[in-house]
């Protein structure tokens, strides 16, 4: 295939101009003006974004166990359908991933009904009871790289001590779920004007705060490798700052919702802005994206978390937390920081394709001579309608349904295989 | 314009405001009539979802729909929490199929009646959710206070206790504010949010709050049952830092401050038991005009007609 | 839009109507009550001719919006106002006061109010305008003036102390 005039993104500078040649689904020629052999396929990406494809290193699939929600299937496909050829899935399933049985299960499964790579983490502790440690040995041997108990944090700091020094030389590191149970209240909504207003009791951000700060202590003094998933409040963000200055060997993520929205967009209890940890102040939007383009944040995940419309309409403290964002990711990243000038492609690719992979000890995918195909062709000027037939996903629990942002995923091609293509707007 | 619902304070006109609070008059002077109801709702369904118990509240907005000729049903709802399974959905579909034109929820989660109007042809009345809203119970204050002050603008109100659990004092209060009252809070610093609303006055000392000069001192019922980590050392302690003592009742007669409860009192708590003699207690006006708030309240609402909610859907 | 009668005539039509009534209100006492609103104001200056001649008799107000029958129909009800019946209604003879007197619905309304006081001896019905097209047997013992209108007319009473101005004007609907 010769993708032809597309603007070429990287992680570094802006896209530039040229045509890309990919033959055998190896990228063998990166250049201006490409002459194709006879018979390739050329697809016109004139005035569209040629990027890496993206890879999210926080989704939940719920399988094994609540398959209604979402499963293997159809997370892939709503990750390809937003430009997402690698997911990392997290382990609060049913049973939970925390042995190799069912690391087993979930990665054959994948095998068999993916087009994409997919990994998974495992739980720190059985169960993520907090209590006794999970099979980690056995988790390791299947390529787990990534120990979580995502959903709560481990409230008993020495079992998450031991659990660091143990599995800290199997090359393994940790992903945090950051907040102190007994502060957290019913993990509705932060703790402010809104809770107030709504009559809720509300999550301070001092929750989230003090077990960051815990978890990179515990890192620190146990030499493990410490990523602290899904921040969304400022101060939070100035601690990760303050220890990655100090040469700590921790990483952070930071989700499309977290910058974009805040607390005043429940309204009239949404609960499409209902998840964990919850919508905090503008400000706090407003730091944070600095501090992504600040490299304080090493990537950008989702957090993908789909629940069922009947359970979404539950009254707002019942509702499950969680919104999806495979789907919404990328275009939403291009309405409200690309289209608008706030970052640039190079910082998207680094943040959401580039350091996602290698933190998962995985080599990044750019747009070079000798890789392997993995790209998407992106169409600025296009637009996506997030309606229920439009997602893939099981569920439609976002924020962005049945809106329309500027932007379009038109094409996803791995290797030779194009996973999507979608008629020029 | 006629609303549908009735779920809170914060989203009422000041219009709607004084229209409310002047059609609540011609329903208390029907009290004096021997025959007490008219047939304004007959043939009419209102019925009560009460998922916390209230006897007041309840027989409150009974004796208001059955004065208004309608029909009164209480559906059996488990008192306990909502189990899994049963959700939002399935509660309003089974109303929906029991035709019911006014529908009146208290529940324990905030914003369940917002989420039970959206899904209904139904009027909803918001008798009480969570901590978020009590709102006929903030129009019968108001009403109450009306009676006294029939000028409201520029008065003080006092709003004393358990605000940060309190669905009562976020709708008096915002009603309050929304007539002009300068409106006050008082309670233990670990009871009053410091992210409340604009414009209320935030103490932590009753002497100094009374120094503040209100016109009424409305106390709060205080939360016994709601305490998952201790807010406050006893309830003795209380009494004597946050209640009306002896003490401080002896200051509010010298001034004539009137005092609200919106019940039911803990004697010895909130206030000493010399209170429930003060000839400027408003609390029994209070139960009196709740029944005609209430009135005025399922007077002025217009469920949905069939079209109308095919239209919705 | 026409006007069908001006202050003169509303003025001869009150006092028409007050001299029927005050013909009644000589044999035993009466209770004059105006019917919310405007027929209010009519009942007024009814009782105010009575108490000029000197003749005693009861005076109260009813509003009956709680008391209608098309309120289902509406997408707002009208406001209410209170209503003031001091006198004992258990025995009295009471005569009805309206400005217009049209399908009778209201008057239905009015009785079904009044019966929840009390229980007359004796109720009559005195109006200002008759302009026809009844709904339900009901007809007025006193008319000041009885107009033709067509059914989907609008006829508009303004009188001075609601509306500043005494005048009844017709709007014909084409």
């Amino acid at each position: 295939m010769l993708i032809k005039g597309g603007e070429i993104a990287s992680e570094q500078g802006a896209p530039v101009r040229g045509d890309v040649l990919i033959e055998k689904g190896v990228i063998t020629e990166v250049g201006e003006s490409l002459k194709a052999p006879k018979g390739t396929e050329e697809v016109d990406a004139t005035g569209k974004v040629v990027a890496p494809a993206m890879f999210d290193a926080h989704v939940h699939f719920r399988e094994p166990g609540q398959e209604y929600k979402e499963d293997i299937v159809h997370g892939t496909e709503a990750a390809i359908n937003g430009g997402v050829t690698g997911v990392v899935m997290m382990p609060n399933t049913s049973p939970a991933i925390d042995s190799a049985a069912v690391v087993r299960t979930v990665l054959e499964k994948a095998r068999e009904v993916s087009r994409i790579p997919v990994y998974t983490s495992g739980c720190i502790t059985k169960g993520r009871g907090g209590e006794e440690l999970a099979g980690i040995d056995g988790m390791r041997n299947l390529g787990v790289v990534m120990l979580t108990d995502d959903g709560d944090p481990v409230a008993n700091p020495a079992v998450l001590r031991n659990a660091m020094e143990y599995a800290t030389p199997f090359g393994m590191f940790f992903a945090s779920h950051c907040e102190v149970a007994e502060l957290s209240g019913p993990r509705a909504l932060n703790e402010g004007k809104v809770s107030y207003q709504l009559g809720i009791k509300g999550t301070p951000a001092c929750s989230e705060e003090i077990c960051m700060d815990r978890d990179i202590r515990l890192a620190h003094a146990t030499g493990a490798r410490v990523h602290i998933q899904h921040v969304s409040s400022a101060i939070g963000m100035e601690t990760i700052r303050w220890w990655k200055e100090r040469g700590a060997r921790v990483t952070a993520e930071v989700s499309p919702h977290h910058l974009i929205f805040n607390e005043e967009d429940i309204g009239e209890y949404n609960t499409h802005y209902k998840m964990n940890p919850p919508l905090r102040t503008s400000e706090d939007n407003a730091a944070l994206l600095e501090g992504l383009k600040e490299g304080v944040f090493d990537l950008i995940a989702t957090d993908h978390a789909p629940h069922s419309e009947f359970e979404k309409a539950q009254d707002f403290v019942s509702a499950p937390n969680g919104i999806t964002g495979l789907e919404t990711a990328l275009v939403s990243l291009h309405d409200r920081f690309i289209a608008t000038g706030l970052v640039g492609w190079d910082l998207v690719v680094k943040r959401y394709s580039a350091e996602p992979r290698r933190m998962m000890g995985l080599e990044p995918v750019p747009i070079e001579e000798g890789r392997t195909a993995d790209l998407i062709i992106f169409d600025p000027s296009g637009e996506t309608t997030f309606s229920r037939d439009f997602m893939k996903s099981r569920s439609v629990n976002t924020p962005f349904l049945n809106q329309t942002l500027r932007g379009r995923v038109e094409m996803v091609l791995r290797g030779d295989e194009v996973l999507l293509q979608r008629e020029a707007s | 314009m006629a609303r549908k619902d009735f779920l809170d304070i914060a989203s009422l006109s000041r219009e709607e405001v004084d229209l409310l609070l002047d059609q609540a008059t011609p329903f208390k002077e029907l009290f004096t009539r021997s025959v007490k109801k008219v047939p304004t709702l007959k043939g009419k369904s209102v019925l009560m979802l009460f998922y916390e118990p209230s006897t007041r509240t309840l027989s409150s907005f009974e004796v208001a729909a059955k004065r208004l000729s309608a029909d009164v049903i209480e559906l059996d709802v488990p008192h306990s929490s909502v189990t899994k399974g049963e959700t939002v959905k399935d509660t309003v579909d089974t109303l929906q199929a029991m035709r019911a034109d006014y529908i009146v929820v208290r529940h324990k989660m905030s914003g369940l009646p917002q989420a039970i109007a959206r899904q209904t042809r139904a009027s909803v009345i918001n008798a009480g959710d969570g901590s978020h809203a009590h709102p006929t119970q903030a129009l019968l204050d108001a009403f109450t206070l009306k009676e006294v002050f029939p000028e409201l603008s520029g008065r003080k109100v006092l709003i004393a206790g358990d605000i940060l659990h309190s669905r009562v004092a976020r709708s008096t209060s915002s009603l309050l504010l929304k007539l002009g009252v300068e409106v006050g809070f008082l309670g233990p610093g670990s009871l009053v949010p410091r992210s409340g609303p604009e414009g209320i006055t935030r103490f932590t000392d009753f002497d100094e709050a009374l120094r503040w000069g209100p016109d009424a001192v409305y106390l709060l019922r205080v939360q016994m049952e709601r305490q998952e980590a201790q807010y406050f050392p006893s309830v003795h302690e209380y009494h004597q830092v946050y209640g009306v003592t002896q003490d401080r009742f002896a200051r509010i007669q010298g001034e004539g401050t009137y005092i609200m409860h919106p019940g039911p009192v803990n004697r010895g708590v909130e206030l000493c038991h010399e209170v429930m003699d003060y000839e400027r207690s408003l609390i029994n006006q209070q139960v009196e005009n709740g029944i005609a708030a209430r009135m005025a309240v399922l007077y002025w609402l217009k469920p949905q007609t069939d079209s109308e909610e095919a239209e919705r859907e | 839009m026409s006007v069908l009668l001006d202050e003169a005539a509303m003025g001869e039509a009150v006092a028409s109507l007050a001299g029927d009534i005050r013909a009644v209100a000589e044999h035993g006492r009466v209770a004059i009550v105006g019917i919310r609103s405007r027929g209010d104001e009519v009942a007024e200056r009814v009782s105010a001719h009575l108490t000029e001649a000197k003749i005693e008799h009861d005076y109260g107000m009813l509003d009956i919006s709680l008391y209608r029958d098309d309120l289902s129909h509406l997408a707002e009800n009208p406001k209410l106002q209170s209503s003031e019946i001091s006198f004992q209604v258990d025995g009295s003879h009471i005569v009805l006061v309206d400005d217009v007197l049209f399908t009778g619905r209201t008057i239905r309304a009015a009785l079904d109010a009044l019966t929840d006081y009390g229980r007359p001896a004796r109720i009559q019905l005195a109006v200002l305008i008759d302009r026809g097209h009844r709904e339900i047997p009901i007809q007025p013992d006193y008319a000041g003036v009885k107009l033709e209108t067509a059914r989907m007319d609008h006829v508009i009473v303004r009188l001075k102390k609601t509306d500043g101005e005494d005048a009844v004007e017709l709007v014909t609907t084409p």
